[in-house]
C-alpha cells in the first residue's frame, strides 16, 4: 500500500473540490430536503401526542441525526466510478502506482469534508429552531460509532460493486435508480422502520438498506433493546462482508474484461 | 398564428431527437414508475399511522401528489428542457451559441421558453393524471362545475408561477452562475409534495410569499377538494400574472447585459 501517494491524492482532490464548494453546498442542500420534509410531516402528524410511540420532538431528533448520517454515508462514488469506467478515464487510474481504490477514497473523503462544512451548521441551526429531545445513554453514544462506521463501509462498497457493473452494461444507472428508491422507502427516510406496514418492515430488516442509514440513527436515538442491537450489528456486518466480497470479485473480473474507450 | 406554427416545428424536431434514443424510453419509464411508487407508498405508510394530517385526508393528500406529478411533468415536458438548453451546463449562454438565438426574427423569450420538448415526460403526465383521477374517486364526492373550473384556474396559475420562477432563475445567469439558483429551487420544489400546512409557521410564510410553492400544489389540491375561498383563487391568479410580468421584465433587462461568450 502506497499511503504517501494516497494521502497526496486526498489532498489534491480536497483542494480541487473546495473550488467548487458552492456546487457541493447546493448538492448537500438537495440531499437534506427529503429527510427534512418527513421531519415536518411526522412531527405534524404526532402533534396531538405520539405516533408509533414517538413524540414530535423525538421525530425531530431522529431526522436531524438521519440527515447527518445520510450525508456521511452517502455513496457518491456510486455514480462517479461508473462514469469513469464508461468514459475510459479509468486508464489514467490504472497507470498510477497506487490502487485505484485510493481514487474513490480520496474523492469520498474530500467530498464528505466539503459537505460537512455545510451540513453540520445547517443541522445545528435546525436543532436550535426545532428543539429535539435526545436522551441518548452513554452506551448508545459508544455503539453509535461502530454502527456509523459499518454503515459507511457497507454503503461505500455496496455502491462500488454496483458501479462495477458498468464493465458489462452501459446502462447500470437504471439499477442505481432502483436502489435509490429502495433506500428512500426501506432505510428509514420515509419513516422510522418501526412505523412501516408489516411486509415492508420485514423487507427493511432483511435487506441491506436499513443498515446503511436507519440503523445507526436508531442506535443513537431509538429504544432498541439488546436483542435488536445484536441482530442489527450481525446483519450489518454480514452485508458489509458480502458487499466487500462482491466488490473484489466484480472489480477483478471487470478489469480482465476492460477494454478502454478513448485515449 | 406564426408562433403557433413555430411551436409545432419545435415539437416535431424535438420528437425526432428523442426518437433517436429509443432505449431511453424504458429508462424513463422505470424512473417515472419508481417515482410514483415511492410517492404513493410514502403516503400509504403515513396514513397507515394517522387518519388525517393537519386536516388533510388520505384522498386529499393523494390529490395533492397528483397535482405535484402533473406540474412537474409539464415542467419536464418543455419548460425545463428549454431553459436548460439556454442556461444549463454547456447551454447556449455558456457556449456562445446564444448569439444565433438572438439573431432569429422572433421574440427571444418565446424562443428560449418553448424550443426544446422532452416527449418522454408524457409518461409522467399520464401517471400524474392517473393519480389525480384515483384521488378524485377516493374523495367520494361528485365534483361540481365550480370546483372543476376553480381547479383548472389554479392549475394554470400553478404552471404559470412555476414557469415564472424558473425564468427568473434562468435570467440570473446573465449576472452570475444562474444554474445554481435553479438547483436550489429544485430542492425547495420537493417541499410541494406535501400540503404547506405541515411546515412550521416561518417556513409556511417563506413558501407562500418569497418562493410561492404553496400556489404550485396546495392551492390546486384545495380547489379540487372544495376547500378554497374565492379570495385565494383571485390572489393566486393575480400572483401568477404579476410574477409572469416580473420575470419577463427581468429577462429583458438581463438580455441587455448579455455579451457574447464566443470569439
Amino acid at each position: 500500500m502506497n499511503w504517501r501517494g494516497g494521502w497526496a491524492l486526498v489532498k489534491r482532490s480536497w483542494s480541487s473540490w473546495l473550488q467548487y464548494r458552492s456546487f457541493f453546498f447546493v448538492l448537500a442542500f438537495g440531499w437534506m430536503i427529503p429527510p427534512l420534509i418527513y421531519l415536518f410531516v411526522w412531527s405534524t402528524a404526532a402533534q396531538s401526542g405520539t405516533v408509533g410511540g414517538m413524540t414530535p420532538a423525538e421525530f425531530v431528533a431522529y431526522y436531524l441525526v438521519l440527515i447527518l448520517v445520510n450525508q456521511l454515508t452517502y455513496a457518491q462514488t456510486n455514480w462517479t466510478v461508473g462514469d469513469v469506467i464508461r468514459a475510459g478515464d479509468l486508464n489514467a487510474w490504472l497507470l498510477r502506482p497506487l490502487p485505484p481504490l485510493f481514487h474513490t477514497l480520496s474523492a469520498e473523503i474530500a467530498g464528505k469534508v466539503v459537505m460537512m462544512a455545510f451540513v453540520i451548521p445547517a443541522a445545528l441551526i435546525l436543532a436550535l429552531v426545532l428543539r429535539p429531545t435526545l436522551n441518548a445513554t452513554p452506551l448508545q453514544v459508544v455503539l453509535f460509532v461502530p454502527a456509523l462506521m459499518l454503515a459507511w463501509l457497507l454503503r461505500f462498497f455496496w455502491g462500488y460493486w454496483l458501479a462495477c457493473l458498468a464493465f458489462w452494461a452501459t446502462r447500470a444507472d437504471a439499477l442505481l435508480a432502483v436502489q435509490d428508491a429502495l433506500v428512500f422507502l426501506l432505510s428509514g427516510v420515509v419513516a422510522p422502520i418501526g412505523l412501516l406496514p408489516p411486509f415492508m418492515q420485514v423487507a427493511a430488516r432483511v435487506l441491506p438498506f436499513y443498515y446503511m442509514v436507519g440503523f445507526p440513527v436508531e442506535v443513537l436515538t431509538g429504544h432498541l433493546n439488546i436483542a435488536d442491537l445484536l441482530s442489527g450489528f450481525v446483519i450489518q456486518a454480514a452485508w458489509t462482508i458480502i458487499a466487500i466480497f462482491l466488490y473484489c470479485r466484480l472489480w477483478r473480473a471487470g478489469l480482465l474484461r476492460y477494454a478502454a474507450v478513448g485515449g | 398564428m406564426r408562433y403557433l406554427r413555430l411551436i409545432k416545428y419545435f415539437m416535431l424536431s424535438s420528437a425526432q431527437e428523442d426518437l433517436a434514443y429509443r432505449a431511453n424510453f424504458f429508462i424513463g419509464l422505470l424512473h417515472s414508475l419508481l417515482n410514483l411508487i415511492a410517492g404513493v407508498l410514502g403516503l400509504a405508510v403515513l396514513f397507515g399511522q394517522v387518519e388525517t394530517l393537519n386536516g388533510w385526508s388520505f384522498a386529499a393528500t393523494l390529490a395533492l401528489l397528483g397535482v405535484y406529478l402533473v406540474v412537474s411533468a409539464l415542467r419536464g415536458l418543455f419548460i425545463g428542457p428549454s431553459l436548460e438548453a439556454l442556461a444549463g451546463m454547456e447551454g447556449d449562454i455558456w457556449s456562445g451559441r446564444f448569439d444565433f438565438a438572438l439573431l432569429r426574427p422572433i421574440d427571444t423569450q418565446f424562443l428560449v421558453s418553448l424550443r426544446q420538448w422532452r416527449w418522454f415526460a408524457l409518461i409522467d403526465l399520464a401517471l400524474g393524471v392517473g393519480v389525480l383521477s384515483v384521488a378524485v374517486t377516493q374523495l367520494g364526492q361528485a365534483l361540481s362545475v365550480g370546483q372543476v373550473s376553480a381547479f383548472l384556474c389554479t392549475m394554470f396559475a400553478s404552471v404559470a408561477v412555476l414557469y415564472a420562477i424558473l425564468l427568473i432563475f434562468t435570467a440570473l445567469v446573465f449576472w452570475g452562475p444562474g444554474m445554481l439558483f435553479t438547483w436550489v429551487f429544485d430542492a425547495i420544489f420537493q417541499l410541494a409534495r406535501y400540503p404547506i400546512g405541515v411546515y412550521p409557521g416561518w417556513l409556511q410564510f417563506a413558501l407562500t410569499w418569497i418562493i410561492p410553492v404553496a400556489v404550485l400544489t396546495t392551492i390546486p389540491a384545495q380547489a379540487l377538494t372544495g376547500d378554497i375561498t374565492p379570495g385565494v383563487l383571485i390572489v393566486s391568479v393575480a400572483l401568477a400574472t404579476l410574477l409572469l410580468i416580473g420575470a419577463s421584465v427581468l429577462f429583458r433587462v438581463g438580455l441587455r447585459r448579455y455579451k457574447s461568450a464566443s470569439s
